[in-house]
């Protein structure tokens, strides 16, 4: 047995809850068991209901110990959601990891930040392209717009397993009987013909990106100084006190003063993320996010 | 080559609204008036404009208003019911100012009442048939050919004074077939006047020397503001009792200023009148017909016909009874009594005035009418 | 693809009439929220404000348009769909926008917000659901939720209500949207879609009445009414779930229909070009 056929195989698989993350693991379980595989899949779905991310790792080989995969250590990635495959890129093996992506984003208003000041606070910043410069392989497919055309959406998540069949060992054939298995029973042709076109798709090249990928990755997230400096700006005649900036702001920095006015009470805190001025019904703040020059440039 | 030919009331509206520069209809079928709609569907494209039919009534004058909004001529056409359900946006269109021209071929009412059969039973309705005091203007031609030519006036008065104006007709004259002459061809008609100079500090409800603001137009830079709450010269609403009233008042006003463009009668043999017959539409074609056999019987009877009707001539009607020195009124119309009222209110009984009434669905003809001004002849 | 390490620096100050506010709106009102996403979403596309209409209808909602720098029309109750139509018609260099509320477009107006999404005028529509009349006191809407509270509801409602989304794409508008205030970038960026698509979109924002509704019903006040509504919602972009339905009693978020189907305003432009006189246009 060859060292490669020993060392497990590591396949992470992340999206935001209820895109199917489960689904997409359950099948590559099942196929690596009924191929004899020693299996471990765990995951994390705990923030499904947030609109959080969720994950899960699937390992199979002879023998599989941990349940968990390490950093740099996936063999290919597949992230049913832009944003949560970026969050996820540092667990590819960077020198024969695969990285597979739908380029559809979800953006929820609270995930996918750094909350922190001088932290990484945008929404994938990063264009496809700048990935598939730093990955072994890699495919940024339109998944969701495949399926749509095929005439089901949530055949996305075959499209992309059509992909994903073409980084691991496994027969064509196997790939469709396990994932008959898991589809609702009227929607199988569809699926099977998702998943052939995502495998063709990813066959035709060893790095692609799906022409639409950047109309459909648009962020609107787009702090992306290293370091800022934050004013904010009340205007008291303006503001009516309704709470909304003091309790929706995710640092709880303001507060409301004894004329029922907000005020900024804990400046340090504040990130400078624009949640109070997004939100506020009045237009009574102002964010302004000034960016700092490191001293050593 | 003569461009005189004959045509239908109804028809006679339409044509006229597209040569006053009318490019956009918006309405609903409703009988008897349905054949303005068909005539502006077939006529309109072939000018460049536009005729959509509505959901519904209130759509369609909401539709009208829309598009004077963004600066064409508009006009909608209806009867009865239709007339009803248009109210309140015409009394939107009053307060805002903002010009349109509805036709109303009047049909017997209340309700769906006698949809084929003409009435004369919307005379107060054209007036006050949206809630409070606003202005507005109503023309009532008594012939297919005024139908034409008052209905260029009607676009010719919204679009100068900024106020809906109501072509009032009855079923038999929107139904009637005569020839009309246009006149001549490429004629010039009132266009609105636009606003124009710096946006900044613009008011587009300006209380100027004419009492009719210029029209900001969306598109040209001031971004004003149109509301049907009671507003300042700002646009903006007012519960200011200061500027409420001279808002209002100067919407009424302007009508007042303009008189002279607006008010129009015709009379017949009036001079000498003992009897005068006030009356308008099919009702003043019947008195006509009337005063010649009655003057060939000996009986001086002359008519005073009101092509505007609102504001009613008031003061000519008057002048008319003073300079002839007639001694009494007759006010035949097809309601129960609605134009009486006012002749009433403005002779305050310094004459007889008597009322000749049809609601059964047939027009007042020429023998009902010298039948009662024997009864009533002094 | 978009630059995005530009600054998202968007100062709504230059969209709004700054010598009307503050605006009229009670405290924690969620059609301000609405109104910012709305006008981002116009500065985004590059919408300029002189080509910009905004006609609205009344109630809380209505009065929006007067806080905004365009050329705006508060019309009467229930037919600001009317009103732009005919000035879309009239006007089709100009963007128009529609600002309505549940009362106004699915009550009184119900009618026109049909016929708008069987005609597919090119209009977006922005319908501020906050399942109450609140300029009038608090009556039942059309959207108000079963067993609440309101004036005319004094035992709880026991009226079912519309699911305008539903209601708007059966009666075949070609865009369809909804979205929660609290998620405000997701509201702009579904705002911004309805913009640009050509044709007829509605979007659903749903708002909180916090001072007549939420009282009322018990339902805190605006930063939990906020939350609440988000967490009853499902947003469309999870529907690709295979297992089961993603929180299957709650609304659907997001785009929830888009078809290309012919825009009104040319196909009736293309038909009346045909009845114009030979060698003319
Ligand atoms: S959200 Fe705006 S109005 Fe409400 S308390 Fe904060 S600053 Fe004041
Ligand atoms: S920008 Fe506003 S919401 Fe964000 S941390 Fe600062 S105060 Fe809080």
């Amino acid at each position: 047995m060859s060292e490669a056929m020993e060392r497990p195989k590591n396949v992470l698989i992340v999206g935001v809850g209820g895109q199917g993350v489960i689904m997409v693991s359950k099948v590559l379980a099942q196929l690596s068991l009924n191929h004899g595989h020693d299996v471990k899949q765990s995951e994390v779905h705990g923030m499904a209901k947030r609109g959080g991310g969720v994950f899960s790792h699937v390992r199979f080989g002879p023998e599989v110990w941990s349940p968990t995969i390490a950093e740099g250590e996936a063999d290919v990635v597949v992230a049913l959601e832009w944003a949560e495959g970026l969050r996820w890129i540092n667990y590819l093996n960077p020198e024969t990891g695969t990285f597979i992506a739908d380029c559809q984003r979800i953006v929820p208003p609270f995930a996918c930040r750094n909350r922190f000041r001088g932290g990484e606070a945008a929404y994938a910043p990063e264009t496809p392209e700048e990935i598939m410069e730093q990955v072994h392989a890699g495919y940024v497919l339109d998944a969701t717009g495949m399926a749509e055309r095929l005439g089901n959406l949530r055949a996305a998540n075959t499209v992309l397993l059509g992909a994903l069949s073409t980084a691991l060992d496994f027969p064509e054939d196997d790939w469709l009987e396990v994932i008959g298995h898991f589809v609702p029973p009227n929607t199988i042709d569809i699926n099977i013909a998702g998943f052939r076109e995502g495998r063709e798709w990813a066959l035709a090249g060893n790095k692609r990106v799906a022409e639409n990928a950047a109309g459909l990755h648009q962020s609107h997230v787009v702090i992306h100084q290293d370091r800022v400096t934050t004013t904010v700006e009340i205007t008291e005649e303006w503001c009516k006190g309704c709470d909304i900036c003091v309790k929706l702001c995710p640092e709880r920095c303001l507060r409301l003063n004894d004329r029922l006015v907000a005020e900024l009470a804990l400046p340090d805190l504040c990130t400078g993320c624009r949640m109070c001025e997004w939100l506020c019904p009045d237009f009574a703040i102002a964010i302004t996010n000034t960016p700092v020059r490191e001293a050593a440039e | 080559m003569t461009r005189t030919m004959n045509m239908q009331g109804n028809q006679a509206c339409a044509l006229g609204a597209i040569e006053a520069g009318c490019r956009f209809f918006a309405g609903y079928p409703i009988t008897p008036s349905s054949e303005v709609a068909e005539q502006m569907a077939a006529q309109l494209p072939k000018v460049g404009g536009t005729f959509i039919q509505m959901e519904d009534e209130i759509a369609s004058m909401g539709a009208v208003i829309g598009a004077s909004m963004g600066g064409l001529k508009a006009m909608t056409a209806t009867s009865g019911p239709g007339f009803s359900l248009k109210q309140e946006n015409i009394g939107y269109a009053s307060g805002a100012e903002i010009p349109c021209v509805i036709v109303n071929v009047m049909r017997g009412g209340p309700s769906t009442g006698m949809p084929t059969r003409p009435s004369q039973g919307d005379i107060m309705q054209s007036r006050w048939g949206t809630h409070g005091d606003h202005p507005i203007i109503v023309l009532a031609p008594a012939s297919v050919a005024e139908a034409y030519h008052e209905t260029i006036r009607a676009f010719d008065l919204s679009e100068r004074l900024r106020v809906p104006v109501i072509v009032l007709i009855d079923e038999v004259i929107g139904h009637l077939v005569e020839t009309v002459d246009p006149g001549e061809a490429g004629q010039e008609h009132v266009a609105r006047t636009f606003a124009s100079g710096p946006a900044e500090g613009f008011k587009p409800y300006a209380i100027t020397d004419d009492l009719v603001p210029p029209f900001p137009r969306p598109g040209d830079g001031y971004r004003s503001h149109t509301t049907g709450l009671t507003h300042s010269e700002t646009g903006f609403p007012t519960q200011n009792p200061a500027l409420a009233a001279a808002a209002l008042n100067r919407i009424t006003d302007k009508l007042v200023l303009h008189n002279d463009l607006i008010e129009r009668w015709r009379v017949r043999e009036a001079d000498d009148a003992d009897i005068l017959i006030a009356a308008i539409g099919i009702s003043a074609r019947a008195a006509e017909a009337a005063v010649t056999k009655l003057r060939a019987e000996g009986i001086m009877a002359g008519l005073f016909r009101p092509v505007t009707l609102w504001p009613f001539p008031e003061g000519a009607l008057l002048g008319v009874i003073d300079k002839a020195g007639a001694k009494a009124l007759l006010v035949p119309e097809m309601n129960q009594g609605q134009m009486i009222r006012e002749v009433e209110r403005l002779v305050a009984g310094r004459l007889p005035v008597h009322g000749l009434n049809r609601i059964d669905g047939e027009a007042i003809t020429p023998a009902d009418i010298i039948a009662r001004v024997r009864e009533i002849a002094p | 693809m978009k630059d995005v390490t530009q600054t998202p620096d968007f100062d709504i100050n230059g969209y709004i009439r700054l010598d009307q506010m503050p605006h009229f709106l009670c405290p924690g009102c969620g059609h301000g929220i609405a109104l910012r996403a709305l006008l981002w979403a116009i500065h985004d596309l590059g919408i300029e404000k002189d080509k910009l209409a905004v006609v609205s209808g009344i109630g809380c909602s209505g009065r929006l348009s007067a806080y905004i720098d365009a050329n705006t029309f508060h019309t009467t109750h229930g037919r600001p769909l009317a009103f732009a139509t005919g000035l879309a018609l009239a006007r089709p260099d100009l963007h128009v926008v529609v600002i309505t509320g549940d009362g106004d477009s699915l009550a009184i107006g119900g009618n026109h917000l049909i016929h708008a999404c069987r005609r597919n005028l090119n209009l977006t529509c922005m319908m501020l659901n906050n399942e109450i009349y609140g300029m009038t006191g608090g009556q039942v809407s059309p959207t108000t939720s079963a067993d609440r509270f309101t004036t005319t509801t004094p035992a709880g409602n026991t009226e079912p209500g519309f699911d305008a989304c539903r209601l708007a794409e059966a009666a075949g508008a070609s865009f369809v949207g909804r979205e929660v205030t609290l998620q405000v970038l997701a509201l702009k960026d579904l705002l911004q879609r309805a913009l640009e698509h050509d044709g007829f979109s509605f979007v659903e924002v749903i708002s909180d009445c916090t001072e007549i509704y939420g009282r009322k019903n018990d339902l805190g006040a605006s930063p939990e009414m906020m939350m609440s509504q988000k967490a009853s919602m499902r947003p469309d972009a999870y529907r690709n779930t295979v297992d089961v339905p993603f929180r299957p009693n709650a609304l659907a978020t997001g785009i929830l229909a888009k078809v290309d189907r012919p825009e009104y305003g040319q196909a009736l432009r293309a038909a009346n070009a045909r009845q114009q006189p030979a060698g003319k246009g």
